[in-house]
């Protein structure tokens, strides 16, 4: 966190004046824009919605900016994540403005989505129009060139020459030649337009005329959701719901580029930040056609996959922890001088922050509203012969409890977190007279208190017949929780009563008292828990128990002193004493985390959940597991899932890498290290280049004929695990030989200088080194078997809806002769997730089509696990050989 | 000439080698801008008292067709440096590898003559290779540490030569060497001048290390399997002058204990550290080899006092 993060205070700052402002808001509305457009180009929400669907939707996306927003927000706030470029600001400030903005239109006024979407295009017509003309009137400050530029009017031309003969043909007919007339005449108009004009004026007016248009068809209705157009010369049509989208992609990445050049004052740098949006809108807009298979599979298959998946939206919001603190972490980076570039790093370091923001805004808007999160979706099914319909959802209800396991996990994370970049607690404060004493006290109890754990654990809570555990260790289990409950709360009535000039002063006065208050208190209240069973005593204050109970208070505390610590720091001045504060922060969270990790420690210990303020902690999870995790039910009601299918994909993965692995890099070592390359090598090379791109069915040809004779005569998980095994060896020998010939040959004559032989040079300092180009080969190859059909219908055998899985390992035996061992479960049939896929949707077999997907969707998630380990070795790799 | 070297190969070289100096002689003159001059016999003759540690007789080196060393002879006395200079591409180093074998590893080169560690000859077919590495070690131009931690680096060949056992099957047998590895360890890079700067951060990766540390810790690598020689080749030329004057140092250093051969490209290096000189011109010859002092003062040949004075290369 340097300096130059914490000058900048404020949200805005003053140097932004209303055309700024105003201009940011624009392009964060054009973002809008072009996300619902999107929207309902996937018909998340039709075109047609209004009334309390369209509300709901937009209620959605306003929790769903407030909380990316707001999120960052507070992060930039408390200097976690300094977010200082005012652009970034800017635009955030203006989604929340726009959003809220469509969001009451929606509310209010009894409108179709389609008509908001057309607003929002006229709105940004107004919008560039005003930026244009007031800095043509040289109002504001800019530096336009003389011309927008032939590429500017080029691009102009092209648009108006569309749009103008769509717009002639759609009013005369396409009949007579007036279209053509229309299309030349806009195309010119909008071409002279474009360059004539002084730049401000040449970038923003053809801008406007385009993006009003689009938005004037849609608004009046022009092209609505019912309009429909069939030209006769093709097979094809276009409707309103595909065109609106559409025009709103085309329309807000237009006013975008516009209003990006206008914030940044025309000229270079003007033409700079619009290049800039527009470049980085079709990059999204690339990945967002990759991300729309993975997206359209997974709303076709999410309903069946997660069927039962039911979770407390306060259990997801404990379960965001980890996401977030990988967001922080992503998010902590320097961001260097205050020019867009550092501005566009910004925005791509602080948007994962925003999605866990805009998650956790959406679970807590459960809980406020109290109405559960659902994912809609029907399910049919036939229960004697009559088609049933289940409604079922995945759910985040409002549920307030907490699992244990799901607290403690995360708190212990945090608290670990936190502890690692706070450092030694030696380093905080200096010794005082007031806290000497107490200081040396807390051991001292603990101690006591731990030896009257080893008693009890001894002796038993009952020693010689005397009601020992009852009486003494319920009168130190009092004590030790009220003890270490008024630690924890001390240091905040010290910094409250303290009479510093500023609250930054006390709590820097009292710097050594936050140390002992968490670090005390934590240690005192743990061993007060584990003294509990021991002794066999539960004290309570009311219905509620006193250990958690504490243990939550002081939660409050460390928090309320994290939060203290940090406005004192940001209204005091010297670095230094930021510096100290920011570790009070630090301690006060780890605090927090760590009471909050002894109430789920202290219910899990004894199994009586506990309940406070309407959030209660219990053993039971509030999560379900969704039906998928199960085998298929036959002639069941409800839907069984596709477990045998997602663990026989998974055996097929791991034995074809047990078995390519091994044979492809010890054949790349072989020909890197020890082959004279020459013919014979290079002979290798196109045979394994040909094996690679040899048709999947001809290996599975190959094994029905060769491999299953051989292999008991029947389709078996060995015969898919070796015709995996030898689609995945080619790939992973070119890309072995690759990474070892990359393998810098300084290593090997510093080891041949050493006397070391080549065999243990390849062993030791190669093949290390190679590992991460041997496995990012693996991952690749990998991904191609996983899903892999053709092949395992002829060895495998497409086994449809399976009712048990292999058990691989349970089925290892020995036998008395030789081989001495077996595996029966090798040598069977076996369902895997494309088979599965192929079976229920191509070939129509009883299922429906909804579990398809379904599998289809699970499929892509066990390749992308594979994906997510792969990546994680590799990464460890290269750490390992990069000294990070 | 060795018994060791086959007949065959013999007398193709005694040929072939006329041939290639004779068509080498006129790009030597071009090279050296000078009046053709006849390398005298006396000249390359260096008498010292000490013993002799290795010994070179007739030694050609061919690169393909390229003949990269011309019929070299010179004897190397015990625990002194000696230092090899001359232009680019003059021979020095591929005789520096010529004499751990390093050269070996090159496909196309192919080697005749005789080298011999103490009256033993390095050339013979049954020669143990690996033998002979760690008594004769070698440090690179450019600093080349393994990516693996410091300490790894150090016990990377003890350990690969089975003097250093470690791990789950070692501790089982009772035979673990981890103090022993420490000690090694400590005591190679005290040796290297390094303990001090990295003996805190022994499990760090080596890639972190400065250039110069690096440069150092290669030597330490090269120390810890206990050789009698140990060849330099250019081991400062890639480091800054601090760091070069430290090598230096360390090079005196090791020299009371060591026979050290270095390679160098920078003659004040030379005349600062070594105790003789043999100094290779273009075309692959020894020109003069004697007292260090001799040749940088009075050296015989007038191409060697041109490119000692700097008047070419």
């Amino acid at each position: 966190m340097s300096d130059a993060y914490a000058t900048t205070d404020r949200l805005v700052s003053a140097d932004s004046n209303i055309y700024d402002r105003g201009l940011d808001t624009a392009i964060a509305l054009s973002v809008v824009g072009f996300a619902l457009g999107l929207v309902t180009l996937v018909n998340l929400v039709p075109p047609g919605a209004s009334g309390g669907t369209l509300t709901t939707a937009f209620g959605t996306l306003l929790a769903v900016v407030v909380g990316a927003v707001g999120m960052t927000g507070l992060a930039s706030y408390t200097n976690v994540v300094p977010v200082t470029s005012q652009r970034v600001r800017g635009i955030g400030l203006g989604l929340v403005v726009s959003t809220v903005a469509l969001t009451v239109l929606a509310a209010t006024l009894p409108v179709t989505m389609a008509t908001l979407l057309g607003t929002v295009l006229l709105v940004e017509a107004l919008a560039v129009t005003v930026a244009g003309v007031t800095s043509r009137l040289d109002l504001v400050d800019t530096e336009p060139n003389m011309s927008a530029g032939l590429l500017s009017g080029v691009a102009f031309g092209a648009i108006g020459l569309a749009m103008g003969g769509a717009a002639g043909g759609a009013l005369a007919g396409f009949g007579s030649l007036l279209w053509l007339v229309g299309a030349v005449a806009a195309g010119v108009g909008l071409f002279l337009l474009a360059i004539l004009p002084r730049e401000d004026l040449g970038s923003t007016l053809p801008t406007a005329i385009v993006v009003g248009a689009l938005g004037l068809t849609i608004v009046t209705g022009t092209i609505g959701v019912g309009w429909q157009w069939n030209p006769q010369t093709l097979s094809g049509g276009f409707t309103g719901g595909a065109v609106i989208p559409v025009f709103l992609l085309v329309g807000t990445l237009l006013s975008a580029w516009s209003a990006a050049k206008c914030r940044a004052g025309f000229g270079a740098r003007g033409r700079e930040y619009g290049a800039f949006l527009v470049i980085n809108l079709n990059a999204f807009l690339m990945v967002a056609m990759m991300a729309t298979i993975v997206v359209f599979v997974t709303i076709k298959g999410v309903g069946y996959a997660f069927h039962g998946l039911s979770v407390g939206a306060l259990t997801a919001l404990v379960l965001l922890t980890p996401a977030l603190l990988a967001a922080v972490q992503f998010a902590r980076t320097p961001a260097g001088a205050n020019d867009w570039n550092a501005g566009a790093r910004q925005l791509f370091r602080v948007l994962p922050l925003a999605a866990v923001g805009a998650l956790a805004a959406t679970f807590v808007s459960v809980l406020v509203t109290g109405s559960p999160l659902r994912y809609p979706y029907t399910y049919t099914v036939q229960v004697n012969r009559q088609g049933q319909a289940l409604d079922t959802a995945i759910a985040v209800t409002p549920d307030t409890t907490v699992g244990t396991l799901l607290l403690i996990a995360p708190a212990l994370l945090l608290a670990v977190t936190f502890f690692r970049s706070f450092g030694s607690l030696r380093k905080v404060g200096t010794e005082s007279e007031r806290t000497g004493s107490v200081r040396q006290a807390v051991p001292t109890a603990v101690l006591a208190l731990v030896v009257l754990i080893g008693l009890f654990l001894v002796l038993g809570p009952a020693p010689f017949g005397l009601p020992l555990g009852g009486t003494l260790g319920f009168a130190a289990v009092v004590a030790g929780t009220v003890a270490a409950g008024g630690l924890a709360v001390s240091p905040l009535v010290g910094v409250l009563t303290s009479d510093g000039p500023t609250l930054a002063d006390s709590a820097q006065r009292e710097a050594p008292l936050f140390t002992l208050g968490v670090f005390g208190g934590l240690g005192l209240l743990l061993t007060a828990l584990v003294l509990q069973p021991v002794a066999g005593v539960n004290p309570q204050v009311g219905p509620v128990d006193l250990v958690p109970a504490v243990a939550f208070a002081a939660a409050l505390a460390s928090l309320a002193l994290a939060t203290l610590t940090t406005i004192a720091k940001r209204s005091s001045e010297a670095t230094i004493t930021r510096r100290l504060l920011t570790e009070e922060t630090r301690l006060g969270l780890v605090g927090a985390a760590g009471f909050t990790a002894l109430v789920g420690l202290h219910v899990a210990a004894t199994g009586v959940s506990f309940t406070v303020l309407g959030v209660s902690v219990s053993n039971a999870s509030s999560l379900s597991w969704p039906m998928v995790m199960q085998a298929y039910i036959p002639l069941g009601a409800e839907p069984g899932g596709i477990m045998p299918a997602i663990i026989g994909t998974v055996w097929l993965v791991i034995g074809a890498t047990l078995f390519a692995v091994p044979l492809g890099v010890g054949a790349a070592v072989f020909l890197t290290e020890y082959a004279e390359q020459g013919q014979f090598t290079a002979l290798v090379e196109i045979a394994t280049n040909a094996l690679w791109s040899t048709p999947s069915i001809v290996f599975g040809l190959f094994g029905a004929a060769f491999l299953i004779p051989r292999l008991g005569g029947d389709e078996s998980l060995l015969a898919g695990m070796l015709v995996l095994g030898f689609m995945l060896l080619p790939l992973v020998l070119i890309t072995s030989r690759e990474s070892i010939k990359a393998v810098p040959d300084e290593y090997r004559d510093a080891s041949a200088a050493l006397g070391v032989t080549r065999w243990e040079t390849i062993k030791s300092v190669v093949l290390p080194a190679a590992m991460p180009g041997v496995i990012t080969g693996v991952i690749l190859g990998v991904g191609r078997i996983a899903g892999e059909t053709a092949p395992l219908i002829l060895v495998l055998g497409s086994t449809l809806n399976a009712t048990a899985a292999v058990d691989v390992i349970g089925g290892f035996r020995f036998v008395s002769g030789p081989p001495f061992i077996a595996n029966d479960a090798l040598l069977t049939a076996s369902a895997s997730l494309p088979t599965q896929v192929w079976a229920v949707i191509a070939a129509g077999v009883s299922g429906s089509p909804q579990m398809g997907w379904a599998t289809a969707f699970i499929l892509l998630m066990v390749v992308l696990t594979f994906y997510a380990v792969g990546i994680t070795a590799r990464t460890y790799f290269r750490r390992k050989l990069n000294y990070e | 000439m060795s018994d060791s070297i086959n007949t065959e190969t013999s007398t193709d070289t005694q040929t072939n080698g006329r041939q290639t100096v004779e068509t080498a002689s006129p790009s030597t003159e071009t090279t050296a801008g000078e009046s053709e001059e006849q390398v005298r016999e006396e000249w390359r003759q260096y008498q010292f008292d000490g013993d002799t540690k290795l010994s070179v007789e007739n030694l050609d080196v061919w690169y393909g067709d390229d003949h990269a060393l011309k019929d070299v002879s010179m004897e190397i006395p015990e625990n002194s440096v000696t230092a090899l200079i001359g232009p680019s591409g003059c021979g020095k180093s591929t005789y520096l590898r010529c004499l751990n074998r390093m050269n070996d590893r090159i496909k196309a080169a192919r080697i005749d003559g005789s080298v011999e560690l103490e009256g033993t000859e390095i050339y013979d077919p049954n020669a143990n290779l690996v033998e002979l590495r760690k008594r004769i070690g070698m440090v690179f131009q450019s600093p080349n540490p393994f990516p693996k931690s410091i300490r790894e680096n150090i016990s990377y060949g003890p350990r690969k030569h089975g003097d250093i056992n470690k791990g789950l099957l070692a501790r089982l047998f009772g035979r673990d060497d981890t103090e022993e590895e420490a000690e090694l360890v400590e005591r190679s890079l005290k040796q290297a001048a390094l303990w001090d700067e990295v003996s805190d951060r022994l499990d760090d990766n080596a890639l972190g290390l400065s250039g110069g540390q690096q440069q150092r810790l290669c030597i330490a690598r090269c120390l810890a399997v206990d050789p009698e020689v140990i060849l330099m080749d250019e081991p400062a030329s890639a480091l800054d002058p601090i760091a070069t004057s430290k090598i230096e140092d360390l090079v005196e250093e090791l020299s009371k204990d060591y026979t050290v051969v270095i390679v160098t490209h920078n003659m004040q290096q030379a005349a600062r550290i070594s105790d003789q000189t043999a100094v290779f011109l273009t075309g692959g010859e020894l020109v003069e080899y004697d007292d260090t002092d001799k040749i940088f003062e009075n050296p015989e040949s007038q191409r060697v006092e041109d490119y000692i004075t700097g008047k070419f290369g």
